[in-house]
């Protein structure tokens, strides 16, 4: 069967500390009941990292969605797209005929600064933080001339700049590439604002069998990463990405060329640049310069990350990959505002999640989906 | 992981089937299933890429240097970096840099010395 996205919805994102779960939840799940018109579902994924046990039941309770199957997933910063992942799978089999994917987060509450992988992994147990694994990536690319500082950078201003237009984003700006090489350093090279901030927020999307006026699912892949080591060129991240990348484009009978726009995974730039590489819509070498020239910038030829990305709209893990969803759902109905990427018929979202020691990633997700 | 207290080796394992190099004692092959044997790696190695952090991590006391190290027919293991002066003047170990592993730090993580950047 193939599968539509019926409706989407959105909390805002940002730091909501006074604000629980539920009524983060409630507003991404009213808007795309809404949006999906329906009053009900058959089923439910959720996508959450950070929740404690039962946290999906805890909060689809307060809005009366009980008696029902709940499934929660956790996959890193991929949890919400997989929740979509499965939920299209339940949908396509006909397992159920209308289920909701809700990914949610609130981190405020649970982390004073940067995340650290689990303590029983090296990485963990190093220090070495989110934003520290990234650096390793871009300090690479900057040894073998694979970009430049003003090329990390100009994906922040891009970023900041796109977010400009999304009532939604977390925080925006029209940065400078001194400014962003002038802030705080984090982990060599990467500074503060080249780094996603903390979030809490919560994301959804209905979804059930192809209808007219709805979006189209044309494919979704999920992959986990193999060991990443000296056998592989590349930096962390990437190979994992190109391989679901590729299964995706054949499923959905497509080449990168063909997207109009992408919702990626850049929680921190060098990740907007790797992974541009790693989906071929650039050149190995050439995420850097697709950034700096406006190629990937709203008006130019393949726009990334119009919502302003997790650099700006914010990465509340488990919602982040249903509000890349949305973000396309909205561009390809041409609801998009503002930040609307002209005539966009095929878009993707792509959402990587690491952390565990060894492994290229520890899942990564990419759907492609076709305007109505 | 551990290179011990006289430091220098790190006990890992080796893939009978597909030649993967690892340094934990796992069961099997991550890369393919396959069975391994004990094998040991180091005391030298390359620096793939290294950074500094700079926030605050619970337990650290920033900065402080890390490193990707491939060692020499072993797997790459994340280490931190033996200081090199005032917390003011730190920067990363030079990618490509040769590296030997010290006794593990007080924390019980890897640490390496540069020996020829
Ligand atoms: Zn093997």
């Amino acid at each position: 069967m193939k599968v539509a996205v019926h409706g989407v919805g959105t909390s805002h994102f940002g730091r909501q500390p006074e604000r629980d779960l539920v009524s983060l939840a409630w507003a991404a799940v009213r808007e795309a009941f809404a949006d999906a018109d329906v009053t009900a579902v058959d089923a439910v994924w959720v996508g959450t990292v950070f929740g404690p046990a039962g946290v999906a039941q805890r909060v689809l309770r307060a809005m009366g969605i009980t008696g029902i199957p709940v499934i929660t997933v956790e996959n890193a910063c991929a949890s919400g797209t997989t929740a979509f992942a499965e939920a299209h799978e339940a949908v396509r089999t006909g397992r159920y005929g209308r289920v909701l994917a809700l990914g949610l987060e609130q981190m405020s509450t649970a982390f004073a600064g940067a995340i650290t992988p689990e303590a029983t992994d090296p990485e963990g147990r190093s220090g070495l933080a989110l934003p520290a694994l990234y650096a390793m990536a871009a300090a690479r690319y900057l040894h073998d001339g694979a970009v430049t500082p003003a090329q990390l950078a100009a994906v922040s201003v891009k970023n900041h700049a796109h977010a400009l237009h999304n009532p939604r984003a977390q925080y925006s700006g029209s940065f400078t590439v001194e400014a962003v090489l002038g802030s705080r350093m984090i982990a060599d090279p990467l500074t503060l604002l080249q780094c996603c901030p903390t979030s809490d927020g919560a994301a959804a999307a209905v979804l059930g069998p192809a209808r007219p006026g709805a979006v189209g699912v044309r494919s979704v892949v999920l992959r986990s990463g193999a060991p990443w080591n000296h056998r592989s060129p590349h930096v962390w991240g990437h190979d994992v990405v190109r391989d679901t990348a590729a299964d995706a484009y054949a499923a959905a009978g497509i080449e990168p060329a063909d997207l109009d726009v992408a919702e990626v995974h850049d929680a921190f730039t060098i990740g907007e640049i790797v992974t541009t590489e790693a989906l071929g819509l650039v050149g190995p070498g050439e995420g850097g310069k697709a950034a700096e020239s406006g190629r990937t910038a709203l008006g130019g030829e393949q726009p990334v990350n119009p919502s302003g990305g997790l650099l700006s709209r914010g990465h509340p893990l488990g919602a982040t990959g249903l509000a890349q969803l949305a973000e396309i759902v909205w561009q390809l109905r041409g609801d998009a505002g503002r930040r609307q990427v002209d005539g966009a018929r095929l878009g993707l979202v792509e959402t990587m999640g690491g952390g565990v020691s060894v492994l290229d990633g520890n899942a990564c997700v990419i759907a492609v989906l076709e305007a109505p | 992981m551990s290179a011990g207290a006289d430091g220098g080796i790190v006990d890992g394992r080796r893939c009978r089937s597909c030649a993967e190099v690892s340094a934990f004692p796992w069961p099997a092959c991550p890369a393919c299933g396959g069975a391994v044997e004990p094998a040991s790696f180091g005391p030298f190695g390359k620096v793939w890429s290294a950074t500094v952090v700079r926030i605050p991590v619970p337990g650290r006391t920033p900065p402080y240097r890390l490193a990707y190290v491939d060692l020499d027919d072993g797997p790459r293991v994340l280490a931190h970096v033996q200081a090199d002066g005032a917390a003011e003047r730190v920067v990363a170990a030079s990618i490509g840099s040769r590296v030997r592993l010290l006794p593990d730090t007080d924390e019980g993580d890897l640490l390496v010395e540069v020996v020829e950047s």
